[in-house]
């Protein structure tokens, strides 16, 4: 039974040429999980919205939209509110009330059911998400993926028909981001809940995911199982990006067979169809420069006297011109790490040298001069002013920035606020670039500007400091890659040595191929050797 | 079984109201020497002994107020010795001790409501009076914090960008002000959200019904039942209450309604406490049972 069917939807906002969304027309049966994707900018949050007549944007808007037969427009404040549930990508600024118990109840308030009943729903929507535990908190004392969660349980609880989300896992970790996906599959795999959602992160919802939809400028480029999704996005490069690992691979390598989705799949279709004799990619030897631009040497650090430390006897030297990726789960220290380095939090013991001269050594603010800078993980918190071209006040990034230059810095998309808050980062003219968690929020084929732009600054002679949950990123960009745990680093070596010795924490790519292939650690990696190896002759497998 | 703070808001805040607003149109000793004694003995037991700053800043301000009183106020009959020609009578240090008392009694009393009446329990209080007021309070609880830390934040990036170019007062100023500017924005934007998340879940299609974890039971009505009935003792004694301080103390007249009125107040202040003990016993005897 389809409970949602879109007919030719076009809209376009106000003041603008190209319409947002052209011609869209699917359906969506009930129990249904769709997966919806595309370039930033192709029309996914406005789809998204358009589908929830409350937050709607306003616009010049043609064709139709029915849920459970009856025309969107038609139904009931109460039905519209309750039947369609909507969760956005900001963890905390979807939360209204200070306490974790009245936001579950809000909706229901809003609703206005008794009392005895909303303390029923909200009784079985804590059990089913195993939130009894912060119950009584503060949502301030809520980690962000507990605060999405939380997001999704209070509009879970008014028993919603469609769950609709948008983004919901760009501002969360790894691992935050896993706990949320596997909270949609148990709420649609269970309740039989239809659910509508558009990701950046692929790797996970794709093999989810009952249909796919991807929106290219607007119109949709493809509405179907995700198994043939390899092969209609192969000669889209925006779009192929932002598939797992396993279909990509599939899509450089693969012939007619049938598309594995993730690891385990990809694993089964590599051994099945390519041989092995070549195991290893030749590594070019990697030398680094003998000066060093940020030295740990025995830095420990806490927050208050009562707290353990965040960083305990912590000693790593970072050379001057290289790329160098710091890697940790949450809570492992990077970003108080990045904090001590750039002098906001001063460590108990131990010295911080940058550039071979002490922090203490540089006098009246000249560390931030022509020297230091650091990218806050909260791009947000780096605007100042109304304008972007107020923001980058004459200075002229090495990136074009041009057709920004009359938004207000809160306007741009995600991708854009990363690129504005990095060129006003570059603007103070850093040799030494801290950048704390600089992937999150951003699309894949951000990320692969991003590591362009890092490439070129490194060219220019800018050392690059990141720490990042990103592995996948870290694999890509880094010169060389170290992991922090509890506040010291426990490995530390070439990306290709890192990722390849390490069997769990490492990228999809080498996942898939570990234990066949050596040293492959990129789609590329595993690509190129699969094409050198050949395949496999009927007889062989 | 229920302690004496895990009873409905409700029901504490007539028992606050009570003990404070006898206290507060009774100058009385007895009345505010039981009120302060009942108060420490349940601040020791909400904070154990963690408070030394609160008892110092006591002590200090009680002597202060002895000192200061009779420096400035020279009624009195008894004058004990003359400073720069100004008399300093005992009725004027009794007076200063004493106001002293009344306002650590109550600084007491209070600290312990705050222990008891946490923020969700203020909201329930003012939400039985008005829903929206409720949701406006629970929303700023909730933004205050909030937009403080986004300000901490923005200054410690600027801070690592070099926003202090200088060790000079003038631009730490104008910094500062830009960043306040900036975060009214990102509130007002914030706002955006925060409403679209509200409208989305119905917020403003009809009438609210309202929810709270607190629920009204037996023990709730036994406890006011037994607030209103000490309140209205004590105050059938108040008349033989009244003390004079100036120009001479004189102590009311002993009477049997007066005396009986003191007990009630003193059951009344000592109540917390003989829940608190009431449930330690009733523990331990269950316990025993088990």
């Amino acid at each position: 039974m389809e409970i949602l069917k879109v007919e030719n939807l076009t809209f376009s906002y106000p003041l603008c040429n190209r319409p947002a969304l052209n011609d869209v027309s699917f359906t969506v049966q009930k129990g249904e999980f769709i997966a919806l994707c595309g370039t930033t900018g192709g029309g996914k949050t406005t789809l998204l919205r358009l589908l929830k007549k409350e937050i709607a944007p306003l616009g010049d808007l043609s064709g139709n939209i029915y849920f459970n037969g009856a025309n969107l427009n038609d139904l009931s404040a109460a039905q519209s509110a309750g039947k369609i549930g909507f969760v956005m990508q900001n963890p905390e600024q979807q939360i209204v009330t200070d306490k974790v118990w009245h936001e579950l109840a809000f909706g229901l308030e809003n609703l206005n059911l008794p009392r005895e009943v909303i303390a029923r729903k909200i009784a079985e929507i804590s059990a089913f998400f195993g939130i009894e535990d912060w119950f009584d908190k503060k949502v301030s004392e809520l980690s962000g993926g507990q605060k999405q969660l939380l997001n999704l349980a209070a509009v879970t609880v008014m028993e919603p028909e469609i769950l609709i989300l948008d983004e919901p896992t760009a501002q969360l970790d790894p691992v935050a981001a896993a706990d949320f996906i596997a909270a949609i599959k148990k709420l649609n795999r269970e309740l039989s809940l239809t659910v509508i959602i558009a990701e950046h992160r692929l790797e996970e919802i794709i093999p989810l995911c009952d249909k796919l939809l991807i929106l290219e400028n607007g119109a949709p480029m493809f509405f179907d199982l995700p198994r043939k999704a390899a092969s209609a996005v192969k000669n889209t490069p925006e779009v192929l990006n932002f598939m797992p690992s396993a279909v990509r691979l599939f899509a450089a390598v693969g012939e007619g067979e049938e598309c594995p989705l993730d690891v385990c799949e990809g694993r089964e279709y590599l051994q099945n169809n390519f041989k092995n004799d070549l195991k290893t990619i030749e590594q070019t030897p990697y030398t680094h420069n003998q000066n060093p631009a940020l030295e740990f040497v025995n830095v420990c650090f806490r927050y208050d006297k009562n707290l353990p430390d965040v960083l305990s006897d912590l000693t790593f030297t970072v050379y001057k011109n290289e790329i160098f990726c710091i890697v940790g789960g949450n809570g492992s220290g990077k970003t108080t790490m990045l904090s001590v380095a750039a002098n906001i939090e001063k460590p108990y013991c131990g010295t911080v040298k940058v550039f071979g001269k002490k922090l203490k050594e540089y006098k009246n603010q000249s560390l931030y001069k022509e020297c230091l800078s650091m990218l806050p993980q909260d791009v947000q918190t780096v605007f100042l002013k109304n304008t972007v071209e107020e923001e980058l006040d004459g200075f002229v990034p090495p990136y074009d920035m041009q057709d920004l230059y009359g938004k207000h810095p809160y306007d741009l998309s995600g991708g854009q606020q990363q690129l504005l808050a990095l060129a006003k980062v570059l603007a103070t003219k850093p040799k030494l670039l801290l950048l704390d968690e600089p992937t999150k929020g951003l699309d894949a084929n951000a990320k692969l500007r991003l590591i362009q732009i890092l490439k070129d600054l490194k060219a220019d002679g800018v050392t690059v400091v990141l720490v990042t949950h990103d592995i996948e990123f870290a694999a890509l960009c880094a010169d060389r890659c170290a992991m922090l745990f509890r506040g010291e680093i426990v490995s530390c070596d070439i990306p290709r040595n890192f990722f390849s010795s390490n069997s769990i924490y490492t990228t999809a790519a080498h996942r898939i191929t570990r234990g066949y292939f050596d040293n492959a650690i990129t789609v590329e990696d595993a690509a190129e050797l699969c094409l050198k190896n050949g395949r496999r002759c009927g007889k062989d497998r | 079984m229920k302690g004496f703070k895990d009873h409905n808001p409700i029901a504490v805040t007539v028992y606050f109201l009570a003990v404070a607003g006898i206290a507060m149109f009774n100058m009385n000793v007895v009345i505010f020497t039981s009120l302060l004694a009942g108060s420490l003995i349940l601040f020791f037991i909400y904070y154990r002994t963690k408070s030394a700053k609160t008892h110092l800043f006591s002590v200090v301000f009680f002597i202060t107020m002895a000192i200061l009183n009779p420096v400035f106020s020279h009624n009195g009959v008894t004058v004990l010795f003359v400073m720069n020609n100004n008399p300093v009578t005992l009725e004027a240090i009794l007076y200063g001790c004493f106001t002293a008392t009344v306002i650590i009694a109550v600084l007491y009393c209070f600290r312990c409501f705050s222990q008891i009446m946490t923020s969700d329990k203020l909201l329930y209080i003012f939400g039985a009076l008005s829903p929206k007021t409720a949701l406006i309070l629970s929303m700023s609880l909730r933004y205050v914090p909030l937009f403080g830390g986004q300000i901490e934040k923005i200054n410690k990036a600027q801070k690592a960008l070099g926003a202090y170019k200088d060790d000079n007062i003038l631009d730490t100023l104008k910094t500062g002000l830009r960043i306040s500017s900036i975060t009214i924005t990102w509130a007002i934007e914030n706002g955006i959200t925060t409403a679209d998340s509200m409208t989305a879940r119905g917020y403003g299609s009809g009438k609210r019904s309202r929810f709270s974890v607190f629920r009204f039971c037996a023990g709730d009505f036994l406890l006011i039942g037994i607030i209103s009935l000490l309140t209205i003792v004590t105050l059938f004694g108040i008349k033989d209450m009244k003390y004079v301080y100036y120009p001479a103390i004189v102590p009311p007249k002993t009477t049997l309604f007066g005396v009986v009125g003191y007990i009630a107040y003193a059951l009344l202040v000592l109540l917390p406490v003989i829940y608190h003990i009431k449930e330690a016993v009733l523990w331990k005897y269950l316990r025993s049972k088990i």
